[in-house]
């Protein structure tokens, strides 16, 4: 109890003869000692802040990226997928199914592992027959097409599915024409698909 | 009354195309609302109730029934009521000759080993003779060939009456859209009766008939490629006959009348070629013909001499017959310079010149015409008129035809007689497709007991 009380005593005199000796001689050293170290622990907190910030940063550019590549990739396959209709008894492209091809081209450019079957349909008025026939003309007039602007032939399949797969069951001409169709179905190089830079 | 009545309907087959109720005016350049003759006799026939002990009534009611129906649905006779008086006792020709019956049926049945015998008999009326009589065997009501057996004496009966062949003892195979979204080959009786399922795939069609009745080959597409198959009916056995090359479609088998080989289309994209095949043999594959169109639906005439087929080589399908070992092709559909038309799905009948396809023009319905082979150029018949009618095939009478029909009162599978115009449904099936009519699968002549 003593002892404690001599050594609280010894330490208040020794804190107030500093105190009086700093007033009166401020000695520099010491606060410059405290000043280094304190920068030294802000810029480390500092870098560590911005590391971890440009980590961040980076995971998000990242995920923005992987997220872009996946909207592309989507919009690619989209584009790829689209199908075009036909006139009826008719297997010559229409305006309006060249403008949907002509966006299937840049993308199977881009992607020159991308592999498809084209599968050629028809509405169910005329012969089951002839409408196979029909179907495989409807798919072989497409490839025809892509081929034309230069892409390779063995990259394309096609196939004939007649009428016997509707879009629309119905017997009426909104039917009819949603039936009379080629479809794309992507076979081979279909992972990660990218848009051409143009169209980005 | 019944007699007048069918009087009156074939006066009214046989007015004039404009006083037909439906859309005559649109009837393509070249066709005719027609039936084959219009001045036609149909015999006043009564078929008088089976007689027969306790054990066998049941079957003598039966027969009686199919026999009936058969006879009315063969369209060359008028089925007389048959008065409650003259339903059984002696047989007093007198008395159905006051009524204007032409041929009375009568008959019989009995118990006999495993089965039945049935023993028909005809009588001329006008003449007061008997003009044929004969025992049958036949299985019991149960067994699965109990129908075709009856049939095969309907068919009989008409050819005591008529001389010519019947259709009764005969199936008819179509494809129908099956519960997992594929296809399904199914085989009706000719009455409609007795579905059976023969096969299923993805998509299967073009069903087609061997000569002995005993197999069926078709087109399928399986696993990404198309093969023509040949499936035994009795065994169930399938063999296929060859899988298409990618890109390429095989398509449309139609079986040589000899019966051992089989002929079909090869699609690629615009060019096509047909094929024959030994099914006989297994083997020896070769290429009959190379189109730079789409030649497609091969089939032959009863001797095997010539070929009719669909061939888009003028840009709109059209019907061709050509001489079977090659040569140049003739146009037998009623085309027209400068007017759009179609015509597709042709099949020669099984007993001549007759050629059945369907078609339209100018916007029409699709519509059953036949046409001759031995009369070309000439007017074709159109045998149909109400709604959408697609695919016929000829029964072995050369005179039925069946094919699908989608219209007001009902879609399925609808027959109509080409000498009458009389039409009926035989299957009622939303999304029935390609009917292939059997030859004659069963004869009176096999089922005939000696000495009865």
């Amino acid at each position: 109890m003593a002892l404690r009380r001599l050594v609280l005593s010894s330490a208040v005199i020794a804190v107030v003869a500093l105190g009086a000796c700093s007033r009166r001689q401020p000695p520099p050293q010491p606060a410059q000692q405290v000043d280094d170290e304190a920068a030294r622990r802000a810029e480390e907190e500092r870098r560590r802040r911005e590391e971890e910030e440009a980590a961040r940063r980076a995971e998000e550019e990242r995920r923005r990226a992987e997220e872009e590549a996946r909207r592309a990739a989507a919009e690619a396959r989209n584009i790829l997928v689209e199908m075009v209709h036909f006139d009826f008894d008719r297997s010559d492209i229409r305006p309006d199914a060249q403008a949907i091809l002509q966006r299937k081209i840049p993308i199977l450019r881009a992607n020159p592992g991308v592999r498809m079957v084209i599968e050629g349909h028809a509405d169910d008025r005329g012969s089951v027959e002839y409408n196979i026939a029909l179907g495989l003309r409807r798919a072989n007039a497409v490839k025809e097409y892509l081929v034309g602007f230069g892409l390779d032939p063995s990259r394309f399949e096609t196939q004939s599915f007649g009428e016997s797969r509707p879009l629309d069951p119905r017997s009426n001409e909104e039917a009819w024409a949603k039936n009379r169709r080629a479809e794309f179905r992507i076979t081979g190089g279909g992972d990660n698909l990218v848009l051409p830079r143009t169209s980005q | 009354m019944r007699l007048l009545l069918a009087v009156m309907t074939v006066l009214a087959l046989a007015t004039p195309v404009g006083a037909q109720r439906q859309d005559t005016t649109r009837l393509p350049t070249g066709v005719r609302l027609d039936v084959f003759y219009n001045t036609m006799n149909r015999p006043l026939v009564a078929v008088r109730p089976f007689a027969g002990p306790p054990e066998a009534a049941a079957v003598a009611e039966q027969a009686h029934a199919i026999i009936v129906q058969d006879l009315d649905y063969s369209d060359r006779f008028v089925i007389a009521e048959v008065p409650e008086a003259l339903k059984s006792g002696p047989v007093a020709l007198s008395a159905w000759n006051d009524l204007g019956v032409v041929f009375l049926v009568t008959g019989e049945a009995e118990p006999l080993g495993d089965g039945y015998l049935v023993r028909l008999a005809l009588h001329d009326v006008p003449f007061g003779t008997l003009k044929e009589i004969q025992a049958f065997r036949v299985p019991r009501p149960s067994d699965a060939g109990f129908r075709m057996a009856v049939h095969a004496l309907s068919d009989e009966l008409v050819r005591w009456m008529t001389g010519q062949p019947g259709m009764a003892a005969s199936r008819i195979a179509f494809v129908r859209p099956s519960r997992d979204g594929g296809d399904e080959l199914v085989v009706v009786d000719s009455d409609g009766e007795n579905l059976e399922r023969v096969a299923s795939a993805p998509v299967l069609v073009s069903p087609a008939w061997a000569p002995d009745g005993r197999r069926l080959a078709y087109a399928e597409l399986v696993d990404g490629a198309w093969q023509i198959v040949e499936r035994d009916l009795e065994t169930g056995t399938k063999h296929v006959v060859v899988r298409a090359p990618t890109g390429a479609v095989s398509a449309t088998p139609t079986y040589t009348p000899s019966g051992d080989r089989l002929v079909f289309a090869m699609l690629y994209g615009n060019a096509s070629e047909f094929h024959e095949y030994d099914v006989a043999r297994r083997c020896c594959m070769r290429r009959l013909t190379r189109s730079s169109a789409v030649d497609i639906s091969p089939t032959f005439s009863p001797d095997g001499r010539q070929l009719a087929f669909n061939s888009n080589r003028i840009g709109s399908p059209q019907i061709y017959i050509m001489p079977a070992d090659g040569g140049p092709a003739t146009l037998l559909s009623p085309f027209v310079y400068g007017e759009s038309s179609y015509y597709t799905s042709p099949e020669w009948s099984p007993t001549g010149t007759k050629i059945a396809f369907h078609g339209k023009s100018r916007g029409g319905w699709f519509q059953i015409m036949v046409a001759d082979a031995a009369d070309v150029g000439a007017p074709v018949s159109q045998v149909t008129q109400e709604g959408e009618n697609e695919d016929p095939s000829w029964a072995p009478d050369g005179r039925h035809l069946v094919y699908t029909s989608v219209r007001a009162s009902g879609q399925g599978l609808y027959v109509v007689d080409t000498f009458t115009g009389r039409e009926r449904r035989v299957v009622s099936q939303a999304g029935a497709k390609v009917p292939a009519w059997s030859p004659t699968l069963r004869r009176a002549a096999e089922l005939a007991l000696a000495g009865r």
